[in-house]
């Protein structure tokens, strides 16, 4: 029971914080359902008309919809859809640092010190998990609500309940994969390792809408059994034999973990590769990258900036033969090739690719800036700045240092994964603007460094909370692009997100105001950084 | 005369700054509720090796990371061979050499990349000092950062302190993790370095240690200096050991008194 309330209270910022998004999602959902739908069966018909077409092109990332008409069908495609994904992620960072994290920060060694034996423990983690993830989920169900309620209706309680335990049960099922997936591999590389296989069961699921040869794979996937509950849109019901499936994925997932950490030792994956016999070395590296200032930065996290290139590459190639799949049926029809020639000005290979690709990429560049920030933070609070800093080097050039590196990083992956995506759509045949594709490639760089200046800002000023400053800051950028224009927002506020600011290059060129502002973010954002790092104690 | 009185004054600061390798000035920084370091006068010549004692939270790191320009003082100032650590303080660290109370972590690195990564901060490391420094401690430099044990973190940490034979060697409790082979190693790697011209400022709470390799130290309690001697001087006036001297600053004094950190 200790071990259970120590979990619950290592928990409890993830807790907090996925919770009060997932009830603002919920929330701002269903009352843009009011604003936008209205309230006569006429202008919701036509709003969900209108949807569905947007559903269609979001098919990688949403489930398919139904009843969009309805609040519920609408909140629970839009919002529990994605909370699939945010729940995902809740277990994905919560179980990689519960398996292997906080084993190599020593807090696992101490408890099993006490006499918890590792599978207990273990088990005591998952608990914990599966205590606060209903929480969470029941915050997204208390947004929808609230929603229905500000807009004057209501709604019945049982299928919100139905849509949280199905959430909750994803989540945990999630977790218990993560947590299991952990215990095979070495610490370092656990989150990343977890995160690529829930990106592939998702993936699985989602893309199996697309490319019918996947539709056989589908079952592997626990996105799958979440997406059979459909209890809030008219018709649907709650799946309670997915839902068990879920809990038992969960179940299975955690039992393996804990067999597998009896095994292994503490600190190490369960197999081990023999290292090499290299003999003993005394000398400096010879490398004259490490005295080149910015190629150093660089130099030193190759491995990580080629795993954003291959990843990012292999995800653009992925959505050319999306487009394809979903373009080409459209064009064998006549009327709707005249059509789509009329309102695309026929570019719409480049317009349908500039919206699925470039809208998925900015979320992972956004991603990407974070993990660099991320690393800005950690190189403080584990001293290694203070080293840094003990070497005749200024901070306003350790600042400027960071920035270079981190646009040439972020140009090398745009580049790479622009590269792949044009060499892909050129082997479909399809009629891609090069040139607009380099443009918008290119634009991902401002896009990446304004989230950076941000970062920079907030880890000169509090590192130890940048990172989770920054995730809601991308996250209140995203939303005030999706939601600004359905609430007619005043554009200066529209103007504040970044992903507002990127525009769709694709289909209609370069925003050049917007990339001022985004260069204006930049200088501001770095020359606040440099003046807070000057006046800041490190170390202390 | 009235006019060469402020000359000759200045003259004589001059001479005494570039005199001391390190000198503060009511040197404070001020924690809250008592914690911290408080009007801290200390004078440290060239080529000494002084010890700087104090037991865990008197103030020892606080007053290193001063130095080094880590932390903005509440009042007062600190010189290092007569810059001031806070506005010069790029000028400084080309003087000193620093080795912090907790390694840093350097992840996936390996010791020779760590090495010529700070080494190439400071325009490139002296291959010789490392190779001399390395094989003296027996410190593979092949092997990954985070597969060093702690002492070879810590022979590490001192390989980064003494590659680039600085002028002055500020070490924050040096030996920590180090085996009684590789201390003694380091004492006489120590002394080298002072017969080479370096200045030395080192923390402890090891009263053995101190006794072996200071010229002078410094005792600090809750924040404050309270005494500061020669070890001969001590020896010659026939006040008994250094632990005595240290206790008898504790035995009726609030060791609760909190002084963050070190």
């Amino acid at each position: 029971m200790t071990a259970v309330r120590l979990s619950l209270r290592l928990g409890r910022w993830g807790l907090l914080g996925f919770s009060i998004l997932a009830f603002a999602a919920s929330l701002i959902q269903a009352v843009g359902f009011y604003q936008i739908a209205g309230h006569t069966a006429a202008s919701r018909a036509a709003f969900a008309q209108s949807m569905s077409q947007v559903a269609s092109q979001l098919t990688f990332i949403l489930p398919p919809p139904t009843g969009l008409n309805t609040v519920g069908g609408y909140v629970e495609w839009r919002s529990f859809g994605g909370l699939a994904i945010l729940f995902a992620v809740w277990a994905l960072v919560s179980g990689s640092g519960a398996a292997r994290g906080d084993e190599e920060r020593g807090v696992v060694e101490a408890i099993l010190a006490t006499g918890l034996t590792p599978s207990r423990w273990l088990a005591s983690r998952v608990i914990g998990y599966a205590l606060t993830s209903p929480v969470g989920a029941l915050a997204a169900g208390l947004g929808l609500v609230a929603g229905v309620a500000g807009g004057g209706e209501s709604i019945s309680l049982a299928p919100v309940l139905e849509i949280c335990v199905a959430l909750a049960a994803l989540g945990l099922s999630c977790y218990s994969l993560t947590v299991l997936i952990a215990q095979l591999t070495g610490a370092r590389v656990a989150t990343a390792a977890a995160g690529v296989v829930l990106l592939a069961l998702f993936l699985v699921n989602r893309l199996s809408q697309t490319f019918t040869w996947l539709a056989s794979w589908r079952w592997i996937s626990p996105f799958h059994y979440y997406d059979l509950n459909q209890p809030l849109a008219p018709g649907g019901a709650f799946d309670g034999r997915a839902t068990l499936t879920l809990l038992g994925i969960a179940m299975v997932g955690a039992a393996l973990a804990g067999m597998v950490f009896e095994t292994r030792d503490i600190g190490a994956p369960l197999v081990r590769w023999p290292s090499r016999d290299r003999p003993a070395g005394y000398e400096p590296s010879r490398s004259p990258l490490w005295r080149i200032p910015v190629l150093r930065g660089l130099y030193e996290r190759r491995a990580g900036l080629a795993t954003w290139a291959a990843g990012l590459a292999a995800v653009g190639v992925l959505f050319v033969y999306l487009t394809r799949a979903v373009i080409q049926p459209l064009l064998s029809i006549p009327s709707l090739s005249h059509f789509f020639g009329g309102v695309v000005g026929g570019q719409l290979y480049t317009t349908f690719l500039g919206y699925i690709w470039l809208t998925f990429a900015q979320l992972l560049f956004a991603a990407f800036a974070i993990s660099q920030v991320a690393r800005w933070s950690a190189e403080d609070s584990d001293g290694r700045l203070e080293m840094v800093l003990s070497t005749p080097r200024s901070r306003a050039a350790i600042v400027v240092e960071r920035a270079i590196a981190l646009a040439l990083g972020a140009a090398l992956v745009a580049s790479v994964s622009g590269v792949a995506v044009a060499v892909a759509a050129h082997y479909q045949a399809m009629d891609v603007s090069s040139e607009r594709l380099a443009e918008g490639t290119l634009l991902l760089v401002p896009f990446v460094l304004v989230f950076a200046a941000a970062g920079a800002v907030l880890a000169a000023w509090n590192p130890r909370a940048a990172v989770g400053l920054l995730g809601g800051l991308a996250f209140a950028s995203y939303l005030v692009n999706e939601l600004g224009p359905l609430f007619k927002w005043p554009t200066w506020i529209q103007d504040l997100s970044a992903f507002k600011l990127y525009g769709t290059p694709l289909s209609t060129g370069i925003d050049r105001w917007g990339l001022v502002i985004m260069i204006a973010i930049i200088l501001v954002g770095f020359g606040a950084s440099i003046l807070l790092m000057e006046r800041r104690d490190v170390g202390a | 005369m009235k006019f060469e009185v402020p000359q000759l004054h200045g003259a004589y600061m001059l001479r005494e700054m570039a005199v001391s390798a390190i000198r503060t000035s009511k040197l404070s920084k001020d924690y809250g509720v008592g914690r911290g370091l408080f009007d801290l006068d200390l004078e440290v010549a060239s080529q000494e090796v002084f010890g700087y004692l104090g037991p865990n939270g008197a103030g020892k790191t606080t007053t290193i990371r001063l130095l080094m320009g880590m932390i903005k003082p509440s009042a007062g100032a600190a010189y290092v061979f007569g810059l001031d650590c806070r506005r010069d303080y790029v000028e400084v660290k080309r003087k000193v050499g620093y080795l912090p109370g907790d390694m840093p972590q350097f992840g996936s690195l390996r010791g020779k990349e760590v090495v010529a990564y700070l080494g190439g901060m400071r325009g490139g490391a002296d291959p010789k000092a490392v190779r001399s420094i390395a094989e003296r401690f027996d410190l593979d430099l092949n092997r990954r950062f985070r597969e060093y044990s702690s002492g070879n973190k810590r022979k590490l940490g001192i390989l980064l302190a003494f590659m680039h034979r600085p002028d002055l060697l500020i070490l924050d409790e040096p030996t920590n993790g180090l085996d009684p082979l590789n201390q003694q190693e380091f004492y006489d790697l120590l002394r080298e370095t002072r017969d080479g011209g370096a200045t030395v400022f080192l923390s402890s709470h090891v009263l053995s240690e101190v006794e072996h390799v200071c010229d002078r130290v410094g005792i600090v309690r809750a924040g404050k200096l309270v005494r500061v001697a020669r070890l001969d001087e001590l020896r010659a006036a026939g006040e008994t050991s250094l632990e005595q001297i240290f206790l008898s600053y504790y035995s009726d004094t609030d060791q609760h008194q909190k002084a963050l950190p070190g």
